[in-house]
């Protein structure tokens, strides 16, 4: 029953979206207040019954209710409990199901904090995010329903695909989507305003929370994602230019560019038009990357739930937001009036700076992971674009903007001085060259571009620690004084800090581990030794075990240094009885920044095994730098200014006063 | 039922919070301008404070001032529609009423029913578990828990082997048989079943993996009819028909008479005697329940084995009310009944049994061998046209008609 129920709050949420998708809008154009304020409630009606559906759906995941047609295929009662429930969106219905419940989840938010937002502004956002909605909600009641039932029902599930038998699950999909689906709020808000045929700096602020938010998970989710990948996949590598990997990536790279431009808008009005239109491309490759993932058009280590028939409608989706949204666009873009204007030195020309090349090297990736789709459509020859490609393109790309990351903060806005920000920051400029020379001899070779690369992570950990240097006044004035000048900056202006240092970091170890990664792949017996990173490994053998739902070999290994056993670790080969398949479970030591990874391979006839050990140097620098740009993307919305807008009480005053003279 | 009614409930709380603004008498509207005013004015205090705080220069500020300013006082100027009145708009309010009554109940019941399954009650698998019936799949079910945590419990494995044999899940009946074998030593049960899983699995081609298996077979249980014949299909795979002549000869000769698995020996016989050509060897197999599973039961505890044989003699009884016509399923349906010693159930059984074939046919034969086999009194005619049906009392367990008849 309880089944049931969920799956009827499901129908019901639906029928709840057409109204929110009708009447909200019917109301702003007509100006009725109770007609909108349909969308604020409806909403919220929404997110409670996808709420409900959805906790229906874990309780039937939970009791393992194999008569749930999902439950059985990607269920076991004898998986732990953890990922009972994070494998309900271990799967392609589940996954579906998450995307919806965290989109009507914003919908909900913009209702409960879009106070501050003109009342037909938010009405007309509500009922955009109410659209999309409607469409997912059709897409998964007719092509993916998760709530399909078995009768009878059968004894045991399928199990869950042993790769998503892992913590990741729990985490990185919600973050990830909250990132993605975070963004429909831009794009709701940039056609709600085209909608209304007016945008102004007042629109840039309203909507910069919101893609700061999802911009804050999206890296999240994406760093979460790319050290499952490492951990859990054993090869070693923490990013594959795979397709699905590229999906998340775009919509980060416009979103980016987004959170910048958005920026320029809200202090000078400038960029009216770009900024729409990033909010609109940003979601855009949200939903373009939920179509490649979705509709099983890839097939890469990631795309484990897919289905070709369901491509089309999602294809359908696909064409009805973006076509619909870049036709509103091409009709009311130009009644906007431009903005600002700004010297091409000056904060505005940096961040266009910024824009260019992020934008650039989105279409970068999004050449790379289409030109193969449509290469095989077209001529069926299948190709694939790896990491050759992405590293010379991207990366030639990404320099300049590294470059200029620092110098961007410096700069004043409207009109700059380029040579007077290059003469504060030559003294940092030094100091990061020379911290790229000291690691690359603490690591002993590698080209001159190695030392490049480092220097440019530097340049920009050091570049962060300037600007807030500057603001400071450090040197110029009393410490303390200089420190409550700190404390007195806003909040962004420190999300902006901590953000550009963590790009610092992240740079400085995919460098660092892209140069000085070592490799070894050796035959080991038990009792033998083998070299890397400066530890020596020694097999000790084989101790086999049982977990709840596998069987697992594990191998043990001491390592040791200078002849001193400074650690140990497991690393095993896994078989999970329901689906017969094999895992292996890398056996990963950190060393301060830096990991030994031992990973198992064949075993050999001899009685031997295949052992690949990696010794990866300041390899946790990416995802700490990741984790630090999130914190600055946390630190920066907490900023108070981001909740400032017209509360109610005000707006009545203000309309009281305003009243007699009407 | 009580769906149905929760079901109109949550509707209706869904239809009564979407009206809630309709009928609540509307809020005034803020002016349109009055966000913008807002946040401009917000602009200039931070431009304030920056100020204050030396961030920027006095000309900035003044630059960035002025520009507020001018974006303010645009902000002021917009002209604002009025809300709309209340009572022009009843016509419409009247409309949006009438579609958020209606749109819940009717959208979401059509879609429902179209989508829905309403009769379906949950089933959790505890519960299930806990109250399994003669739901043959939960006991395995059950039992897969069991061995899940005690991988090395050999009986186990052996009881479940030929259970997966006959629900067609080779890979789990091969792992079965090889884990019992591995775990409690070979003998010629296991080792026959295991080499017919490998024939099955391999469409009917004898392996060497499945040969080895049966020629040990063989060695530990010359009688193992099952076995035998299996060598014999090898041989005559492999071109030798004399070899399988002579073997299936001797699987004759050893039989009584009217074993029923004599049709296909003789036929097998017949090929290689004949012309050596390729057999089919095809080896279809039941899926129902046979004395192996009955013997294997032993190494369970007590009320295990209780369970399982009820459960799995239940669900046999009640496949046969659907298809009376299963001769291999009322065979062994009697003699689970003898197993279990229920010798009242096990006569009922014969009697519809024979009820449903003639006496003169195969089956009608194969039953009367039955009565005289179990000792049941056998009523009617067919007794007395099974008059050595008595050694098949003695006949090797390893029932090959399972693998052959059909």
């Amino acid at each position: 029953m309880i089944v049931e129920i969920g799956h009827f709050a499901l129908v019901l949420s639906l029928a709840t979206a057409i109204i929110v998708s009708v009447l909200p809008v019917v109301g702003a154009y007509r100006r009725d207040a109770s007609m909108m304020a349909v969308g604020t409630t409806g909403s919220l009606v929404m997110f409670g019954l996808v709420m409900l559906s959805f906790a229906s759906l874990t309780w039937a995941y939970v009791v393992s209710d194999f008569s749930v047609k999902n439950v059985w295929e990607n269920s076991h009662s004898l998986m732990p409990l953890i990922y009972k429930y994070s494998g309900v969106w271990g799967n392609h219905e589940g996954s579906m199901m998450l995307w919806l419940l965290i989109l009507v989840f914003f919908s909900a938010l913009v209702a409960v904090f879009g106070r501050n937002i003109p009342d037909t502004l938010k009405a007309n956002v509500l009922a955009v995010q109410a659209w999309i909605s409607l469409a997912f909600l059709l897409f998964i009641l007719l092509t993916s329903n998760p709530f399909t039932r078995l009768d009878p029902a059968p004894a045991e599930g399928q199990d869950l695909n042993p790769i998503l038998q892992d913590f990741g699950l729990a985490i990185h999909p919600p973050l990830l989507y909250l990132g993605y689906v975070g963004f429909s709020v831009c794009f709701s808000f940039a056609v709600a305003a085209l909608m209304e045929g007016r945008i102004d700096a007042a629109w840039a602020r309203w909507v910069r929370p919101w893609t700061l938010a999802a911009w804050t998970f999206l890296t999240a989710g994406i760093a979460m994602g790319s050290y499952w990948a490492y951990y859990e996949l054993g090869w070693g590598g923490w990013w594959f230019w795979d397709p699905v990997e590229n999906a998340s990536f775009m919509p980060w790279l416009a979103g980016t560019a987004l959170l910048h431009s958005a920026l320029v808008m809200e202090k000078r009005e400038a960029l009216k038009i770009w900024t729409v239109l990033l909010a609109i491309m940003t979601f855009s490759l949200s939903l373009l990357g939920t179509f490649l993932v979705r509709s099983g058009v890839l097939t890469s280590v990631h795309a484990f739930a897919t289905d070709p028939s369901r491509g089309i409608f999602i294809l359908c989706i696909l064409a009805i937001f973006i076509g619909g949204a870049f036709m509103l666009f091409a009709w009311r873009a130009p009644t906007l009036k431009a903005g600002g204007l700004f010297a091409p030195i000056s904060r505005e020309g940096s961040l266009v700076l910024n824009n260019l090349i992020l934008t650039v090297s989105t279409a970068t990736v999004l050449t790379g992971t289409l030109y193969p789709l449509v290469l095989e459509t077209l001529t069926g020859e299948k190709i694939s674009v790896g990491a050759p490609f992405f590293n010379m393109t991207f990366g030639l790309l990404m320099l300049p903007l590294l470059i200029a990351v620092p110098l961007g903060p410096m700069l004043a806005w409207k009109r700059a001085d380029l040579l007077g920000a290059f003469q504060r920051l030559w003294v940092f400029a030094g100091l990061a060259l020379l911290a790229g020379l000291v690691l690359w001899y603490m690591q002993n070779g590698g080209p001159i571009l190695v030392i490049f690369g480092l220097a440019l992570g530097c340049w920009g950990m050091l570049g962060a620690v300037a600007d807030l240097w500057y603001r400071g006044n450090f040197g110029k004035l009393p410490v303390m004084t200089s420190l409550r000048r700190l404390k007195g900056l806003p909040r962004s202006a420190w999300g902006t800090a901590l953000a550009h240092f963590g790009l610092g970091v992240t740079v400085i170890g995919i460098v660092a581990a892209s140069a000085f990664s070592t490799e070894h792949v050796v035959e080991m017996k038990q009792g033998q030794t083998a070299q890397s990173g400066g530890y020596s490994l020694t097999f000790d053998g084989f101790r086999e075990a049982v977990g709840p739902n596998f069987t697992e070999e594990r191998g043990h290994f001491t390592v040791s240094t200078g002849g001193v056993v400074v650690a140990d670790v497991w690393s095993s080969k896994r078989m999970y009885t329901a689906r017969r398949m094999p895992t292996t479970e890398a056996g990963i030591l950190t060393f301060g920044l830096s990991q030994l990874y031992v990973s198992l391979g064949d075993p050999m006839d001899g009685g031997g095994i295949v052992v690949r050990i990696w010794w990866k140097p300041l390899i946790l620098c990416i995802w700490g730098g990741c984790l630090i740009m999130m914190i600055g993307g946390f630190v920066s919305l907490s900023d108070r200014r981001l909740r400032v807008g017209a509360p109610r009480r005000k707006a009545k005053a203000v309309k009281a006063v305003m009243e007699p003279a009407e | 039922m009580i769906l149905w009614i929760l079901l109109a409930l949550l509707t209706a709380i869904v239809a009564a919070a979407l009206l809630y603004p309709l009928y609540r008498r509307p809020e005034a509207l803020a002016p349109d301008n009055a966000g913008e005013i807002e946040v401009y004015r917000d602009q200039m205090k931070e431009l304030d404070r920056d100020r204050a705080g030396g961030l920027i220069s006095a000309e900035e500020a003044e630059y960035a001032r002025a520009e507020i300013g001018r974006r303010l006082l645009a902000a002021a100027g917009k002209e604002n529609v009025d809300a709309a009145d209340a009572a022009k708009a009843s016509g419409l309010r009247r409309m949006a009423i009438g579609i958020v009554t209606v749109a819940p109940p009717a959208i979401g019941l059509c879609l429902y029913i179209m989508l829905g399954s309403p009769g379906l009650p949950d089933q959790p698998l505890e519960a299930r578990l806990a109250n399994p019936g003669n739901d043959m799949s939960l006991l395995v079910a059950k039992a897969e828990r069991h061995l899940a945590q005690n991988p090395n419990d050999g009986s186990g494995w052996d009881i479940l082997a030929p259970i997966y044999f006959r629900t067609a899940r080779l890979g789990d009946a091969e792992l079965a048989y090889r884990n019992a074998i591995r775990l409690i030593g070979p003998s010629a049960a296991r080792l026959s079943g295991l080499g017919e899983t490998l024939v099955v699995a391999n469409d009917g081609i004898v392996t060497e993996d499945a040969r080895s298996a049966f020629e040990e077979a063989v060695k530990l249980e010359p009688g193992d009819v099952r076995a035998r014949f299996y060598v014999g299909v090898a041989q005559e795979q492999a071109g030798k028909a004399d070899e399988a002549k002579a073997t299936f000869e001797e699987i004759a000769k050893a039989s009584p008479p009217d074993a029923p698995w004599m049709g296909l020996i003789n036929e097998h016989i017949a090929k290689n005697g004949g012309s050596a050509a390729a057999s089919a060897g095809s080896a279809p197999f039941l899926k129902s329940l046979s004395e192996d599973d009955m013997g294997a039961v032993e190494g369970m505890s007590q009320d295990d084995r209780q369970e399982m044989i009820r459960g799995m003699v239940d669900s046999l009884a009640s496949r046969l009310e659907a298809e009376p016509d299963n001769i291999e399923g009322w065979l062994r349906l009697v003699r689970s009944y003898m197993v279990l010693g229920d010798r009242e159930k096990a006569q009922a059984a014969l009697t519809t049994a024979r009820g449903h074939f003639s006496a003169d046919g195969n089956e009608g034969r194969q039953l009367a061998a039955l009565a005289v086999e179990t000792g049941l009194p056998a009523e009617g005619a067919g007794k007395a046209e099974a008059p050595d049906a008595a050694p098949q009392g003695t006949a090797p367990q390893g029932v090959a008609p399972e693998g052959v008849t059909q």
